[in-house]
Order: structure tokens, then C-alpha cells, then sequence
């Protein structure tokens, strides 16, 4: 639970214990009436002065609140009660229970408010004690059906599918799982709802359908001042600006509910604003390299202080060349290519480095000057491609957005363009596919469809992330070969983010591994699969399943966290070759030959030997 | 050898339900017969839409089959009641593959664990957090791990934790749902050793629901390689993987990314898996096969045998010895 934001709280608690304590304050009579005060204005006696009557008008919003708020809080206690019954029976107990439940539900919304309220005040007579059963019910659709939606939402979850697996029974499933998960809504409709009664007490009191004269409430205040509005207008504004700071109070409480109830809210996805701040010095231009990354440092601020989650990462990626990006989750590889497209999300930004993209300084450009880089010369596939592509609009129709953010053509062309990309990335019946919507689509299909907006203006980089972690493998093959086909055909260069060495295995020229945060290793694909020169490549390798069924080599222990790297090598703690040394200091990223570079201190003693057989798990 | 759990000609279908028109059924299985012994790791492989998963909710009884039966030592779990049928959840346990929607994140991950405990009633409640520390040791976690909320884990803890929940009914059947496909390689292998580990101390039998043959290879004894809720072939794990004799397997292999050293020629599968919903006639495979035949549209291949406990289902015996025809 986070930290819950105590002034909401602390402002309806005053009101509620002023409301409570009002019989023990020294305060006139609320019904105590003085003609010769009539209207009189706010004196030493009287704070707010008299009404039409000569009531205390201090004593009456007290008093009034007690009614104001009793109403309401009783009306939701019961919806809310009555409501999570039904709503769970409905969405737990089975067809017959739910067709109940919410049927009944719809026809109390088939009425207008108003008519029912009349409805019932005939039936009931007018008061109090007619308006807490009238507001519950008008109440009550609302919270069965967040109870409802709650449980059908908590119950295809996979924990609530591992209870069922465990043996509990449908009780204990309800209370112990399904009520914890749904509490947060119901809190927040429980205080809108509160409000929004406390509106609708007033609002029917001053239509005197409510609560009856002479006892106060703060709907009969406004009705009674509306009339003698021209003589003493102070007297509206005292139960408005009590309602209206009651009503702000509850909305306010409603929002820290709903923060405070919710443990661990995701953090916002990468967004799509870049952050680079244009002051860096230029570097010359990096020879013909599309893609130039130097000594690119990212620092993101947490609650815990800030954290460099990439540290002085260099990359160089020619025109035609496949540059595989390989590391665990927490290696910093996704965030190195979301900063390659100026895509970093707002907590994070570049403190450190050149990003150059054919020969531009992207630190230096404005987001227009980005956005027409973006595309034309380089464009990003992600991971999830269900996530990516919206889903009301069809694929032909997303595709042309992606033409025309960049082209001005006649929307013939556009959709004949768009049809042209989807041959050209494998999809059968391209004319028709054209037309599906996203979720029409397989898994394959939207990932070929993604990378037909990547290309759809011939960007010579393509950044991939992980584009086929989330596929089968005879899908991710496929993948893999139309991904190889377009770098044969255009001269595409490719920068290839994924955890899985195999899987870069045929596509990628060079390699690079990251690990916490920077680089450990870099080379040629075949000298580095052949002959690794960090431990930690070499514990990657070896932990891939082989041809001979053996179990794969785990590496032990996890990837150190930003905020707590060691000392010295950061993979150290982990490493089966570690000597005093390498915790001594943080070694550099030296070359070792013929384009090879490793941070490890002993790659000497550990080169020529084919990993699996030398890392101890 | 009698089998522990046995699943005979097994279909499930689910209805589609579109926005204004009911869909066809789709087929999720069709005629599956498993046994899995005592003890003994069968792996069953298929892409998404396999009908894998579904397998795995029929034999723990979670979804109920349209044919066929679950025999759990030879009683079938749909003649049991209400209440015996949760007495008997306590042998047959499973592990989900996604680590974060499957532990709830409101609750102390040592009180999810507990859960199995307090339900079937196996430690009074004094006991039950020295069993939690326990089983946490027993899947590599600390004591102290109890107290914790799900989010502080990452997604490889979350699913050792997910594993000692299983755990702590004390099942004899374990069905694991891709328990390592959402994982980083590196803590892939950390997991598999650990299943592998348990297998061998607690006598745990497994059916390792996988798309990943490599993997499936590293930890299964016996293996089921599933298409369109159809087996097509099925066998000793070494024996299958090293002379596959159906089409599918031999694709499956192909594409599957194994040595970095020894890249092979792939066999390219055409497009993707036909709608369940919508099976093709014969053998359903013959829409992406690169050995297909004109029979093969006419006739459902039987399983038949290749050699001791090993079974395919497809109508050529010379896939092994042709290479496959071109791929468009």
C-alpha cells in the first residue's frame, strides 16, 4: 500500500466530527424561531447571521449537516453493502445468479432518478427516513455493477485460477482472493458516491421531496434563501460553500483512495517524448556510420535518488550491418535503442554521450527535426505487437498513417501502398488483410505487420526489440528470415535487441552484450560465439539447452540492481573465474585484437575455451 | 507399469461468442490419450493454439472435457463430488507460466503459500510458517522472503515462489504451463534445474506444457508433440528428437534455435497454424506440410508405431530420408 495522502482524510474527518459533536456545542436552538431578527446579518449572537424566520443560521448548518450526511452515508452504507452481495453472487454463483443480479439492476436504471424519487416519496411520504431507502437504490446499480465487472476481471486472473487449483472452496476464494482485489474500485465508488448523495439529498429537500420543515438541512437552507435572495444573499452562500467544501472534500479523499489502494501502480510506459537535451558538444561526424552511439550514459531519477541504468555504451552500426544488442532484463539494452530513436521515456535522460544517427547530432535536433527522422531514416519494432498497433483501426489504415506521416500523397496511393507492404512482408492476401483489425490477426501477422510500418518509408535503421520473444518458434523463424530477406534487399542496417543469443545467431554481424548497465563484450558474431572473452557471454551461451538434452547451465545469483552495482566488475559476484582483482577495481572495455573488446581483466586465461565445459553453475 | 494419471480420448470445445453472432465451436482437442507414470517428465510441445494449455486444465480436472475421462490412479475424476474432487487438487498441482498475474499482488507472498496448507487442512496454523520457510528453502528463497509483496520479486523468483505454492500440498503431479517461457534465458536454466532438482528428490511426476523443443528435451523423459489439438507424434524424448518422424516435429526442430555453433537448414513452415475453428480436412497439418500428398486430405492419419513407445501420426514413412519440397 502506498503512502495515503492524509489532508483529504484529515478535511472529512473534521467535517465528520463536527457533525457528530454539533449536539454538544453550545448552539441556539436550530428551530428556535425571533421574527424581530428576521434576516438579520452576522453579528457576536448570530456568526451567519438569521434566516426569513430569524433562526440561527450557524446552528442550522450544523444541525443540517448531521441530516445531510446521515443520509448519505446511511444510503451507501447500504448500497454498498447490498451492492458487493450481488455483484459478487452475480459474477460467482453461476448463469441464474448473474441474470438476477443484474437484470434487476437494469430496470432501476431504466427509471429516471426524479421519477422513481417521486415514486417512492408518494408511496413512503416525504423525510429522512424516506430518503436513505430511495438513495441506496438509485445507488445501487452502480456498485453492483463495479463488483461485478471487479470479480470477472479478478477471476480470470491466474492467481485465482491457482486457488481453484489448490482446492479452496468458492468461499474462500471470494473473501480471500476476489474481495483484497476489488477493494480499491469499491472505495473510490463508495466516496463519488457519498458526494454525489449529498448533492442529491440537497437538491431533492429543496424540491421538497426530502427532508421536511422545520428540521435544517442544508438542500431546505438554499431553497428557503433562494427566496428572500434580493434582501440577504449571504444567506445562500453559507449551505453552498458548506456543500461545496464537503462535495470537494470527498473527491479529493477519493483520489488519494485510489493511489493509496493501489500497491505497486505500473509506471508509465516508455513515452514517446524525447528528453534529449540539446547542449552537448559535437563530436565529428562518425565516417559512414548510420548509427553512432558514444559513451551514452542514461540517468533516470527514482524516489531512491538517481540511477544509471546505461553507462558509457558505444555502438557503431554501418549501412547493411546487423548488430545484435543481447543482455538480461535490467541490462539497459531497450533503453540504449529507445535513446538511439529519441524515444526515451520523460523520467529518463541522456547526462552523457553522442547519438548520431547518419551524421546528425540527435541530441542537438528538436522533436520536429526528430519526428522526421523518425521513419525516413530510422523506425522501431517492438516486442508485443497486440500492444502496439491500435486496435480500432485497421492495419491497411495504420500502415497508410505511417506513409503519409511523411509523404503527401492522394489516399489511393496511400492504401495502394500500404497493400504493396504487406506482400512485401509476407502476408498472404495482402488486399484483404488490409481491412482486418489487429486482433483479427495472429501473432506472425501483426508482427509482420508492425515491421510493414517500420519500412513503410524505407528507413535505413531498423531498431527491433525482442521482435520475437512473444511468438512461437516456427512464427519466430519466420520472422527471423523476413527480417534477413529485408536486410539483403535494401541495405538496411539493423540494430537487434533480444536476450537470446541463438536467436541472433544466424542475422547478426556483430554482437554486443550488455550486462547492468554497459557493455562486457563486442565483436564479431562468429569469433564471439566461437570464442567468448567474457565470462558472462560465456555463461549465456552455456545456458541455452544444447543438441545433447543435457540441463542448460544456470548462472547463479541475479543482475545487480542500478542503485547497488559492486565495486569492482559488476558480473564478479556471479563469476565461477573471479580473483581478487577483478573486485579490486571496475575494469575497462579494453580491445583484445582484431575488433574484439572485453572488460575482462583474465580473458587470457579464459580464451579458447568453449564455455559450457568452464562455468560452474 | 500403471500409469498415475491417465487421460483417455480426451476433447474439449470451447463456443465462440463474436459481438453480434455466435462463432463456430472451436476444437481445442480432439481425441488426446496421455499416461504419465509415476515419477515420470512427459513434455508436450505445440505452438500457441496447440490446444496445450487445455490439456493441461483437463487432466487437473480444472476444466471438464466434452469426451473422454481423467483416471487418477484409475478413478475417474468426474465421478467424484464437489468436495472430493478438492480433496484430490492436493495431489495434482500447477505452476502458470506468466510470473506476475499468477500470485495475487495484494497478499504476502508467505500467505499464498500457506493457502495450500490451510485448505487441505496438512499443518495447524503454528506450524504453518515454519512449512512456508521451508518451502521457500526448498525453491531457493530465504525465510524472510515470506513477508514480502509478489512486485518486489523478479520474474524468476516470482516463479520459484509459484513453484512453492504448488509445492505445498506435497502433490505427486505437477503440470507446468510453459513455466519458462516469459523468463530471460539465464534465469530459464535457474528454474529448469530446479524442476529438474525436485523431480529427482520428491519423486514428482510432470507434464512440461513447452513450445520450446530444446528445453523439453533437457528435463522430459517421454515427449507429445500436439497440432491443432491433435497429437501427431509421441515418444522417448532422445528417441523423438533424433529421428522425428512427422513432418511437424521435423519443422518444429528445425526452427527451433539451439547451438549458436551449428546453424542447420531450416525447414520454413508456411504461414500459420488453421483456425481451430476450422480444421482442415484429413490430416490437419497438410495445409503448411512440405511432404504433402494428395491422400493426405482425404484420410486422418492413425497413430501408428516407429519403433518401442514411439508413435506418429502421418501416412509417409520416408520423411526422414527426403528433403522437404520447396518452400513458396
Amino acid at each position: 500500500m502506498r503512502r495515503l495522502n492524509w489532508l483529504p482524510v484529515a478535511a472529512v474527518a473534521a467535517i465528520a466530527i463536527v457533525a457528530l459533536a454539533t449536539p454538544l456545542l453550545p448552539l441556539p436552538d436550530p428551530l428556535a424561531m425571533d421574527i424581530a431578527g428576521r434576516l438579520a446579518p452576522p453579528s457576536r449572537a448570530h456568526w451567519l447571521g438569521q434566516d426569513q424566520y430569524g433562526r440561527d443560521v450557524l446552528s442550522r448548518l450544523l444541525w443540517g449537516s448531521r441530516v445531510s450526511l446521515g443520509v448519505a452515508v446511511l444510503a451507501c452504507g447500504a448500497a454498498v453493502a447490498l451492492g458487493t452481495a450481488l455483484g459478487l453472487a452475480g459474477g460467482f454463483l453461476g448463469r441464474l445468479a448473474e441474470l438476477l443480479a443484474l437484470r434487476s439492476m437494469d430496470i432501476v436504471l431504466c427509471f429516471p432518478p426524479l421519477l422513481l424519487a417521486l415514486l417512492v416519496v408518494t408511496l413512503l411520504g416525504p423525510g429522512a427516513a424516506t430518503l436513505v431507502p430511495l438513495l441506496a437504490l438509485l445507488y445501487l446499480p452502480g456498485f453492483v455493477r463495479v463488483v461485478y465487472a471487479g470479480v470477472l476481471s479478478v477471476r480470470s486472473q491466474d492467481y485465482a485460477e491457482a486457488m481453484r487449483a489448490l482446492g479452496a472452496t468458492r468461499l474462500r476464494i471470494m473473501t480471500r482472493t476476489i474481495l483484497p482485489n476489488i477493494g480499491g474500485p469499491i472505495l473510490v465508488q463508495f466516496s463519488l458516491t457519498m458526494a454525489s448523495a449529498i448533492v442529491l439529498e440537497s437538491g431533492l429537500s429543496f424540491l421538497g421531496l426530502g427532508v421536511v420543515p422545520p428540521a435544517p438541512s442544508w438542500g431546505l437552507m438554499i431553497g428557503a434563501a433562494r427566496s428572500t435572495m434580493a434582501q440577504a444573499p449571504l444567506l445562500l452562500l453559507w449551505p453552498c460553500l458548506a456543500l461545496s467544501l464537503t462535495i470537494l472534500a470527498m473527491n479529493a479523499l477519493c483520489d488519494a483512495l485510489r493511489d493509496a489502494v493501489d500497491p505497486q501502480r505500473a509506471p508509465r510506459p516508455a513515452g514517446l517524448r524525447g528528453t534529449l537535451a540539446p547542449h552537448a558538444p559535437s563530436l565529428a561526424p562518425d565516417g559512414d556510420a548510420l548509427l553512432a552511439l558514444r559513451g551514452l550514459t542514461v540517468e533516470i531519477d527514482t524516489p531512491a535518488g538517481a540511477i544509471r541504468p546505461v553507462r558509457d555504451v558505444s555502438l557503431r552500426l554501418s549501412p547493411g550491418e546487423t548488430l545484435a544488442l543481447v543482455g538480461e532484463s535490467g541490462s539497459g539494452k531497450s533503453l540504449t535503442g529507445l535513446a538511439a530513436m529519441g524515444l526515451l521515456p520523460p523520467a529518463a535522460r541522456v547526462v552523457a554521450g553522442d547519438i548520431r544517427v547518419d551524421g546528425r547530432d540527435l541530441r542537438r535536433l528538436d522533436e520536429t527535426a526528430l519526428r522526421r527522422l523518425r521513419g525516413t531514416a530510422m523506425a522501431m519494432v517492438f516486442q508485443d505487437p497486440l500492444s502496439s498497433l491500435n486496435p480500432v483501426h485497421r492495419i491497411g489504415a495504420q500502415i497508410g498513417e505511417a506513409v503519409r506521416a511523411h509523404h503527401r500523397l492522394p489516399a489511393r496511393a496511400v492504401r495502394e501502398r500500404a497493400v504493396g507492404l504487406l506482400r512485401r512482408v509476407g502476408i498472404p492476401d495482402p488486399e484483404r488483410r488490409a481491412r482486418s483489425f489487429a486482433h483479427e490477426l495472429s501473432g506472425g501477422m501483426r508482427q509482420r505487420a508492425m515491421i510493414a510500418m517500420a519500412i513503410a518509408n524505407d528507413p535505413r535503421l531498423l531498431i527491433a526489440d525482442e521482435p520475437t520473444t512473444a511468438l512461437d518458434t516456427t512464427v519466430q523463424a519466420q520472422i527471423l528470415e523476413l527480417i534477413s530477406g529485408l536486410k539483403r534487399q535494401g541495405g538496411m542496417a539493423i540494430l537487434f535487441i533480444t536476450h537470446s543469443l541463438p536467436v541472433v545467431a544466424e542475422i547478426a554481424d556483430t554482437l554486443a552484450v550488455m550486462y547492468a548497465g554497459e557493455i562486457v563484450e563486442q565483436g564479431a558474431a562468429a569469433a564471439l560465439f566461437a570464442r567468448p572473452l567474457h565470462p558472462y557471454t560465456a555463461a549465456l551461451l552455456a545456458s541455452v539447452p544444447g543438441e545433447d538434452g543435457a540441463l542448460p547451465r544456470s548462472i547463479p545469483g541475479t543482475v545487480p540492481a542500478p542503485h547497488d552495482l559492486p565495486p569492482g566488475c559488476r558480473f564478479a559476484p556471479r563469476c565461477a573465474h573471479r580473483r581478487d582483482a577483478c573486485e579490486a577495481a571496475h575494469p575497462p572495455l579494453a580491445p583484445v585484437g582484431d575488433d574484439r573488446l572485453t572488460r575482462c581483466i583474465r580473458w587470457r586465461d579464459f580464451a579458447g575455451t568453449r564455455p559450457s565445459a568452464e562455468t560452474a553453475a | 507399469m500403471t500409469a498415475l494419471l491417465a487421460a483417455e480420448d480426451l476433447s474439449r470445445r470451447f463456443a465462440a461468442r463474436g459481438l453480434f453472432r455466435r462463432g463456430r465451436p472451436v476444437q481445442a482437442v480432439a481425441g488426446v490419450s496421455l499416461a504419465i507414470a509415476r515419477g515420470e517428465a512427459v513434455g508436450l510441445v505445440g505452438e500457441s493454439g496447440s490446444g496445450k494449455s487445455t490439456i493441461g486444465r483437463l487432466v487437473l480436472g480444472l476444466l471438464a472435457p466434452d469426451a473422454g475421462r481423467v483416471l487418477l490412479e484409475g478413478t475417474d475424476l468426474a465421478s467424484l463430488r464437489e468436495a472430493a474432487r478438492r480433496r484430490v487438487r492436493r495431489r495434482l498441482q500447477l505452476v502458470f507460466q506468466d510470473p506476475y498475474s499468477s500470485l495475487d499482488p495484494r497478499r504476502r507472498v508467505g500467505r499464498q503459500i500457506a493457502d495450500g496448507l490451510a485448505i487441505h487442512r496438512l499443518a495447524p496454523p503454528a506450524q504453518r510458517r515454519e512449512r512456508v520457510a521451508a518451502l521457500l528453502a526448498q525453491v531457493g528463497l530465504a525465510p524472510e522472503h515470506a513477508e514480502r509483496f509478489p512486485h518486489q520479486f523478479s520474474g524468476g523468483q516470482r516463479q520459484r515462489i509459484g513453484i512453492a505454492r504448488a509445492l505445498a500440498t506435497g502433490p505427486e503431479f505437477l503440470v507446468a504451463d510453459e513455466p519458462v517461457s516469459a523468463l530471460d534465458v539465464s534465469v530459464q536454466a535457474q528454474v529448469l534445474a530446479l524442476l529438474a532438482d525436485l523431480r529427482t528428490r520428491l519423486g514428482l511426476a510432470l507434464l512440461f506444457i513447452s513450445h520450446d523443443l530444446p528445453v523439453v528435451r533437457s528435463l522430459c523423459d517421454r515427449v507429445v508433440v500436439l497440432y491443432l489439438g491433435r497429437i501427431m507424434e509421441e515418444g522417448p524424448a532422445s528417441e523423438v528428437l533424433r529421428h522425428p518422424r512427422h513432418p511437424y516435429t521435423r519443422a518444429l526442430l528445425a526452427a527451433a534455435p539451439g547451438d549458436p555453433l551449428r546453424p542447420r537448414a531450416r525447414i520454413l513452415l508456411r504461414g500459420d497454424p488453421p483456425s481451430p475453428a476450422d480444421p482442415p480436412s484429413g490430416c490437419v497439418f497438410r495445409t503448411r506440410c512440405p511432404y504433402v500428398l494428395a491422400e493426405c486430405a482425404q484420410v486422418v492419419p492413425a497413430l501408428r508405431s516407429g519403433g518401442p513407445g514411439h508413435r506418429f501420426a502421418c501416412i509417409r514413412d520416408d520423411v526422414e530420408t527426403t528433403l522437404p519440397a520447396p518452400t513458396a
